[in-house]
């Protein structure tokens, strides 16, 4: 029995509970004083984790400790455990002398007599399900409004505490407000309130919040949290993406009160629901939430790994409130999480493609049609533009018996019909007959290749750096010879941007590189001779994209048709000698550059033609119209008049207005989905050693830990892990979900570790409350409005928050719930305060996220220098939920407010108190501007301001009621209105310059000069905007 | 309440059961009542500040760091690891034995090996061995100690800078400058206790490099603006002069003190002391900023040229010892620009002619103003560079080098560090390390080692773990390079 240094050593750990709790005959209980002991000093090295068990003994499970004699119940002096904790021999003595977690007499005296009352075992409470008890009665009933406030009084009658007075109605209504949309109350919505005599007038308040659209706003953020959502793709370079409509899913889900476990399977599993909707496909973006390192050179699926061993942790602290994450390395020291076992549900979650999903929004599509009507009306009008022939009246000077002059109709249609036939012959010489070559085997390294209807070749799975697709063809005899072979790059709307290649990081979206084409016919090697192609481009780097780089041996050089994503392209690819006998011919395609670039989808065709085939720019089934004998059909006729069209160099000029509107052509807006892969190409998911990359070991089968097996069939997928999260076999789902909404109204949840409620944490301060909760909560079909509107309707929620110093003293954290809640508001809220109380606020709902203004050095420290484009109109006024949300940059008032930067899952936010906080409020721009529009509203709405007169206070009032809520004190105006004196005394005396407050800068203007009453309300709104009050919770 | 309070609580905690040892118990529950405030109904003056100093596991030989970091990751073999069995073997791959899988970035493991691009030669009485372009350096051979066996787990700039910062190449963990704030805090109370300074281009790991992760945000990396104010929003607004600033300051001051009297949540002390400190540090920043009090001789020692984007290094190596000065802990000086996969030899001269003046001069500054005793310089970056050639046609690339974490050097000087000596060394090939490994982590253990703190000790609960910057495994300073 021996600490290895290694282990993580609890060294700021404490698992004292709130007040030393005395025991009764029993004995000290398991789950209360013992667990928590063993727990941190004995687990480690006699727990689950077999790798780090020493001398074979396991301490947490009774039967273990029995056999071992480690424990003898009812004879602690027999115990091999008892006498080890007790011993003086160092050699002996448990923990180990070296050990940096020692017990504590008073921790030895409780084992011992655990020991002596027999040693029982009881399972970790989380892990047995909720058990619904009667709320307990207490003298403090006659205060209570339902059933959250008997557990609660009844604890604090225990305790020999007593619950505070209810709070003012100023108070309440900002308390209510804030809590349930996020915004204060204007001041009018505030006194409607207080003046309101109905009984059921707080009840009524509260229906009302519940069923605002700023509802779903609010509580959308608390989620967002969780989901770690984000408007960028973090690491190194922090490309922008689109997921905001999994945003705005999750407002409407908020909004409609889409039951909790709906909510769920939603998320986790919605694109594998029967039918699924496109809404529950956008739903699914919850795990596309995770980061993507698009760093040149990195190894994907490595950084793929790391976005699974997220999707693990972060489905564990949401639905299982389970520290999951301890086990990706080694099997978990505290709680009965083995490795494999973590292993397992990532196997549940392992098995999707992550593609973008194009949103059919009606509107977009309407302007696309649009604008492609007017194209090809306008594309049908060329042949009007078409220049005429020459006038033939200078030829009819010449011969008296000419015809009369052709109008310049009659010579424009002459010359079209012209130079069409001249283009069409051409075409018709240069037309290849290919035929396409229908695979008969397809291997690749990693991605799986299927052959279309069309005998193109598609792939999907996982790409790497470097990928060889090997494909063969068997070659009959009446195909030879063969004198050169194409190979088509085809567009298709499930590839990254259209395609044709499945580049989605570093790269252009949608880009390819290919870098070696070898063929063979049985084990002889072909060579090429020359090749051609329709467009050549490479992205990154100065390199070109020569067809011949294709089988010049260079790995490093290749072909791509980047900026032509959505497009077809081609290259042919001439054989030295031709192919004159039939069999197996292999073709084998290596992809090879600093980011994954594989085709995505492509055809091989192969040509008999004597010539020197070449590579064309004419739709493949053109040119093959062009190659059959015979009249063409008129519609391909009028294809490739159209076709003519759009490159006749004579029209360059007229098909300017043409190009201007393709370059409007909108694109669909698009979000990150999950797509489950078919049955036929599950990806395999591995144990890793140590939890590394690099280390996979034996193959692991989906599952959940042994610990949740009640019997019950367990779930094998996604779907049906989403499922059992929300099922009575998780006994776990519904406190956790509870506990989070209770935090977001207490400032601290039931179990204060909202991320964790496995064996370390500290137990609930209200365990039978919790659980009440948590059966109250599915009972009532998952409904979170439902439970939100319980718990503000409590007397509990509804106390005023003084804090007595006796009660600071007794109860700093207020964990026996003795106070209201008060506490600083989130950071979005902070601003949303300020721009509510300011009137710019804009009632904007959904869409792109937006950019309120903030300082360019933000994101000018950003890889890139990216800039911050601040907008304009009532985007720069939008709630804060809507601002965009760059991970390496993020909103530097957020920020400073402890608001996440989407790296990881957030259970809980950190509340800060800090300088910086002081020096945003006191001086970022943005709170100016929202201070210059507060201040020049309430001036208007207050009249003419004159010092000293009843309006300068009307005008305080109105500020600091915006701001505050309640009105202000005769203290508190009368200092105010001091201040606001002594500025107006320095502005009117040159000492401030008003133009400057009022304009933010340095400014000619001199009709602002004169507004210096203005500018002393801006600096009277300024102070008030940094006040304690004016970001807390009251 | 705040968190802060929470880890007041731990602190206390773990201060009482683990720091007992040579002071009186008593007398240490004191100081730290002092320093936390146990007074629940706390006066507005004697709620302390979260960076305000705090004890150390053993005594400090340190006080403060300046960590030089070379982002980018300068090529080892061109400047510190003379490695003359390259020449003779460039042109030719190295064999797979050697190789061994490691993945690479950009190049194929047969790419063909890369002679040094310099001469180098031995200097100072220890005979520390530097190439060329490291004239200055030079000088101060005997001051410095050089690791050549420093190894690192991750081969991508961003991750790999991450790991260096934060001991994980996952953003979202607390950033080492952060760990020191939260372990022992600061000296300074009108400044952060962390501060980032930049130069070159652009940084790959970004601002997750003095992210606090899941330590309390009070303890955040402050990084310093090249452009607009320095620290962000420490300039009044526009038409807002020192008066109307202080005046403003005293009214939130008064109705926040109203407030306190009736609701007594000692948050809003919390708060009233933290308007108080921007206030110093409003009234600090001009004159920090201000280079007009240093002699011409000390600009010209580093090549500092106020203004001058081009001495951008030089103007942060200055900075940062005015900042050292002011007593801020952890001084994370960023200079991106060494990641050389094309034309390494071109590369390196450039960026010594950026950066190699300013690093001597730094040395020679704080030993004369008797600061280097009690400050660490760290400089290195976040990996080291392939023995092999670079060179791609797509990318336009020759003659450079790709990423190599298997081995590189960094350097260490000031409080605690042995002058002089040469720790580790390389195989003939300058790919894996032969001698003396040190591991990313032990790096950092050396760090606060020297600062005084135990690495296994400086730990904090989250997600059910008790994380901390040096990870699960066994690591431990490096010795042979201390005092």
């Amino acid at each position: 029995m021996k600490t290895t240094t290694s282990v993580l050593i609890a060294a700021f750990l404490s698992t004292a509970s709130l007040t030393p709790q005395t025991f009764g005959s029993e004995g000290p209980s398991f789950a209360r004083d013992i667990r928590p002991i063993l727990a941190s000093r004995c687990f480690p090295c006699h727990g689950p984790d077999e790798q780090h068990r020493e001398g074979d003994l396991r301490l947490d499970e009774r039967a273990a400790a029995l056999d071992a004699g480690a424990i003898i119940p009812g004879k602690p002096d027999d115990s091999e455990l008892i006498r080890r904790i007790f011993s003086t021999n160092p050699d002996e003595r448990m923990p180990p002398p070296d050990a940096k977690e020692q017990l504590s007499e008073r921790q030895k005296s409780l084992l011992r007599d655990w020991v002596l009352n027999g040693g029982d075992y009881e399972p970790h409470w989380a892990f047995i399900k909720p058990v619904r008890r009667e709320p307990p009665t207490s003298k403090f009933d006659n205060r209570a409004r339902n059933a959250i406030d008997r557990f609660v009084f009844a604890r604090l009658a225990a305790e020999h505490l007593a619950p505070s007075p209810e709070a003012d109605r100023y108070a309440l209504v900002r308390r209510v407000y804030l809590d349930l949309i996020g915004l204060p109350p204007t001041p009018e919505e505030a006194d409607a309130f207080v003046a309101d005599s109905d009984p059921r007038a707080y009840e009524n308040l509260v229906d009302r919040l519940l069923d605002s659209p700023q509802y779903g706003e609010r509580w959308a953020r608390v989620w967002l949290d969780l989901a770690r959502y984000s408007d960028t793709n973090g690491y190194e370079k922090d490309r922008p993406r689109s997921i905001w409509p999994y945003r705005d899913w999750v407002i409407r889900a908020l909004n409609t009160d889409m039951p909790y476990d709906q909510f769920t399977i939603e998320q986790l599993a919605g694109d594998m629901l029967p039918d699924a909707t496109l809404d529950q496909r956008i739903a699914t973006g919850f795990h596309r939430n995770t980061m993507l390192n698009e760093e040149g050179g990195i190894d994907p699926l490595e950084y793929r790994f790391y976005a699974m061993v997220d999707r693990v942790a972060t489905t564990g602290t949401v639905w299982l409130g389970l520290t999951v994450n301890c086990a990706q390395c080694h099997t978990h020291k505290y709680d009965p999480i083995q490795h494999s076992e973590y292993y397992g549900l990532m196997a549940l979650l392992n098995n999707a493609d992550e593609p973008d999903l194009p949103i059919p929004d009606p509107t977009v599509v309407q302007q696309r049609e649009q604008l492609l009507a007017q194209i090809d009306k306008l594309e049908n009008d060329l042949v009007a533009a078409f220049p005429p022939l020459p006038s033939s009246e200078d030829k009819a000077a010449t011969g008296p018996d000419s015809k009369p002059a052709a109008t310049e109709a009659e010579r424009r249609e002459q010359n079209f019909n012209q130079s069409f036939a001249r283009w069409l012959d051409q075409q018709r010489q240069a037309a290849v007959d290919w035929k396409v070559q229908w695979p008969t085997n397809l291997e690749s390294n990693l991605p799986r290749l299927e052959v279309l209807d069309d005998g193109s070749i598609f792939s999907t799975g996982d790409i790497t750096k470097r990928d060889v697709l090997t494909l063969t063809f068997d070659i009959a005899v009446d195909q030879l010879p063969i004198t050169a072979l194409r190979l088509e790059a085809l567009p298709d709307d499930r590839l990254p941007a259209g395609g044709p290649g499945r580049a989605y990081y570093e790269g252009r979206k949608g880009d390819f590189f290919l870098s070696e084409v070898t063929a063979k016919l049985g084990d002889t090697p072909l060579q090429f001779a020359s090749g051609s192609q329709s467009f050549g481009k490479i992205s990154i780097g100065s390199g070109d994209a020569r067809t011949a780089n294709v089988f010049d041996g260079d790995g490093s050089t290749g072909w791509s048709t980047s900026g032509h994503e959505g497009e077809a392209n081609q290259i042919v690819l001439n054989l030295k000698a031709p192919i004159t006998a039939a069999g197996s011919l292999t073709i084998e395609l290596l992809f090879e550059r600093h980011f994954a670039a594989s085709l995505g989808r492509f055809r091989i065709s192969a040509t008999s033609d004597d010539g020197t085939p070449a590579a064309t720019t004419l739709p493949v089934d053109l040119e093959a119209a062009l190659t059959s004998e015979g009249d063409l059909e008129a519609a391909t006729r009028e294809q490739l008049q159209r076709q003519y069209l759009r490159i006749a160099p004579e029209l360059a000029a007229a098909r300017r207005p043409i190009d201007a509107l393709r370059n409007r052509m909108p694109d669909l807006p698009h979000t990150q989905i999950m797509h489950e892969r078919p049955a036929d190409n599950l990806r395999p998911t591995f144990r890793h050693h140590r939890g590394e990359y690099l280390s996979s070991r034996e193959r692991v089968e989906p599952g959940i830990p042994a610990v949740f097996d009640d019997g019950s069939p367990p779930p094998t997928n996604r779907l049906e892990f989403a499922r059992w999260l929300v099922s009575d076999h998780n006994p776990l789902a519904a406190r956790v979900a509870v506990n989070r909404a209770w935090q977001a109204f207490f400032g601290n949840g039931l179990v204060a570790t909202s991320d964790d409620f496995g064996t370390q944490a500290n137990p609930p301060t209200h365990p039978e409350l919790l659980d009440w909760l948590a059966t109250e909560f599915v009972t009532d079909g998952w409904s979170q409005k439902r439970l939100h509107r319980l718990i503000v309707t409590s007397a509990t929620y509804r106390q005023q928050s003084n804090v007595t110093p006796d009660l600071l003293e007794r109860d700093p954290n207020n964990e026996l719930l003795a106070r209201g809640p008060r506490f600083r508001a989130p950071a979005e809220t902070v601003r949303d305060i300020m721009l509510k109380a300011s009137g710019l606020l804009s009632p904007k709902m959904f869409g792109p996220s937006v950019y309120p203004p903030q300082p360019a050095s933000v994101t000018g420290l950003a890889y890139g220098s990216t800039k911050w484009n601040a907008s304009t109109g009532e985007d720069r006024y939008r709630r804060s939920l809507y601002t965009f949300s760059k991970r390496t940059a993020s909103f530097a008032a957020y920020t400073v407010f402890d608001a996440p930067t989407g790296e990881s899952c957030v259970a809980r936010r950190n509340r800060s108190n800090t300088p910086l906080q002081a020096l945003t409020l006191l001086n970022d721009e943005m709170f100016l501007e929202m201070a210059r529009a507060l201040a020049a509203d309430a001036v208007t709405q207050s009249g003419e301001p004159n010092v000293g007169s009843p309006d300068a206070a009307a005008i305080a009032t109105n500020i600091f009621r915006r701001l505050l809520t309640r009105p202000p004190t005769d203290a508190e105006l009368t200092a105010i209105i001091d201040y606001q004196k002594a500025q107006l005394d320095r502005l009117n005396g040159g000492q401030l310059k008003a133009s400057e407050i009022l304009a933010g800068k340095a400014t000619k203007n001199s009709a602002l000069e004169q507004r210096a009453d203005q500018a002393s309300w801006v600096m009277v709104t300024r102070v008030l905007m940094n006040l304690d009050e004016t970001i807390t919770h009251p | 309440m705040t968190d802060d309070s929470t880890l007041r609580d731990q602190t206390r905690r773990h201060f009482f059961q683990n720091c007992g040892v040579g002071i009186g118990r008593i007398a240490l529950a004191s100081l730290l009542a002092q320093q936390f405030g146990t007074a629940r109904r706390a006066s507005a003056d004697d709620a302390a500040s979260p960076i305000a100093p705090k004890p150390t596991h053993f005594p400090a030989t340190a006080k403060r760091v300046i960590y030089l970091f070379m982002a980018g990751a300068p090529s080892q073999l061109d400047l510190f690891d003379n490695k003359p069995m390259l020449t003779k073997l460039e042109g030719k791959p190295l064999p797979p034995s050697v190789i061994k899988g490691q993945r690479y970035a950009f190049i194929q493991p047969d790419a063909a090996v890369l002679g040094p691009r310099f001469k180098f030669a031995k200097h100072g009485e220890s005979g520390a061995e530097m190439s060329e372009p490291l004239k200055q350096l030079a000088t101060v051979a005997d001051e410095i100690a050089i690791a050549r066996s420093v190894h690192t787990d991750l081969f991508n700039h961003s991750p790999a800078q991450l790991f260096f910062n934060t001991g994980s190449g996952i953003p979202g963990r607390p950033s080492m400058g952060s760990w020191l704030s939260y372990g022992i805090g600061s000296e300074a109370d009108d400044l952060p206790s962390f501060v980032v300074l930049k130069s070159g281009g652009s940084l790959s790991g970004g601002a997750s490099m003095w992210s606090s992760g899941f330590l309390p945000s009070t303890h955040q990396g402050v990084p310093f603006r090249s452009e607009g104010d320095p620290i962000l929003h420490v300039s009044n607004p526009a038409g807002f002069d020192s008066q109307a600033q202080r005046d403003s300051l005293d009214l939130i001051r008064s109705l926040n003190e109203q407030r306190l009297d009736v609701i007594g949540d000692p948050e809003i002390t919390t708060r009233i002391n933290a308007y108080e400190m921007a206030y110093r540090m409003q009234t600090r920043a001009p004159e920090l900023m201000d280079f007009s009090q240093e002699t011409q001789a000390t600009l010209n020692i580093y090549g500092a040229k106020p203004g001058d984007g081009k001495a951008a290094f030089a103007n942060n190596c200055l900075l940062a010892r005015r900042l050292a000065e002011r007593g801020v802990r952890f001084i994370q000086v960023y200079h991106a620009g060494w990641d050389h996969h094309s034309n390494v030899e071109g590369g390196i001269r450039g960026q010594c002619a950026q950066t190699d003046r300013p690093c001597a001069a730094l040395i020679k500054d704080l030993k004369q103003r008797g600061l280097l005793k009690d400050t660490l310089i760290v400089w290195g970056g976040e990996f080291g560079r392939t023995p092999m050639v670079e060179s791609s046609a797509a990318l336009g690339r020759s003659m450079g080098r790709d990423h190599h974490p298997q081995a590189f050097t960094m350097w260490f000087a000031g409080g605690g560090i042995k002058p002089g000596v040469t720790v580790g060394a390389t195989d003939d090939l300058g790919f894996h390390v032969a001698e003396r490994p040190i591991h990313v982590h032990d790096v950092q253990a050396t760090i606060l080692h020297c600062l005084g703190i135990d690495h296994e000790q400086l730990t904090f609960r989250t997600s059910g773990l008790d994380f901390r910057l040096t990870g699960v495994e066994e690591h431990a300073p490096v010795q042979e390079i201390l005092a």
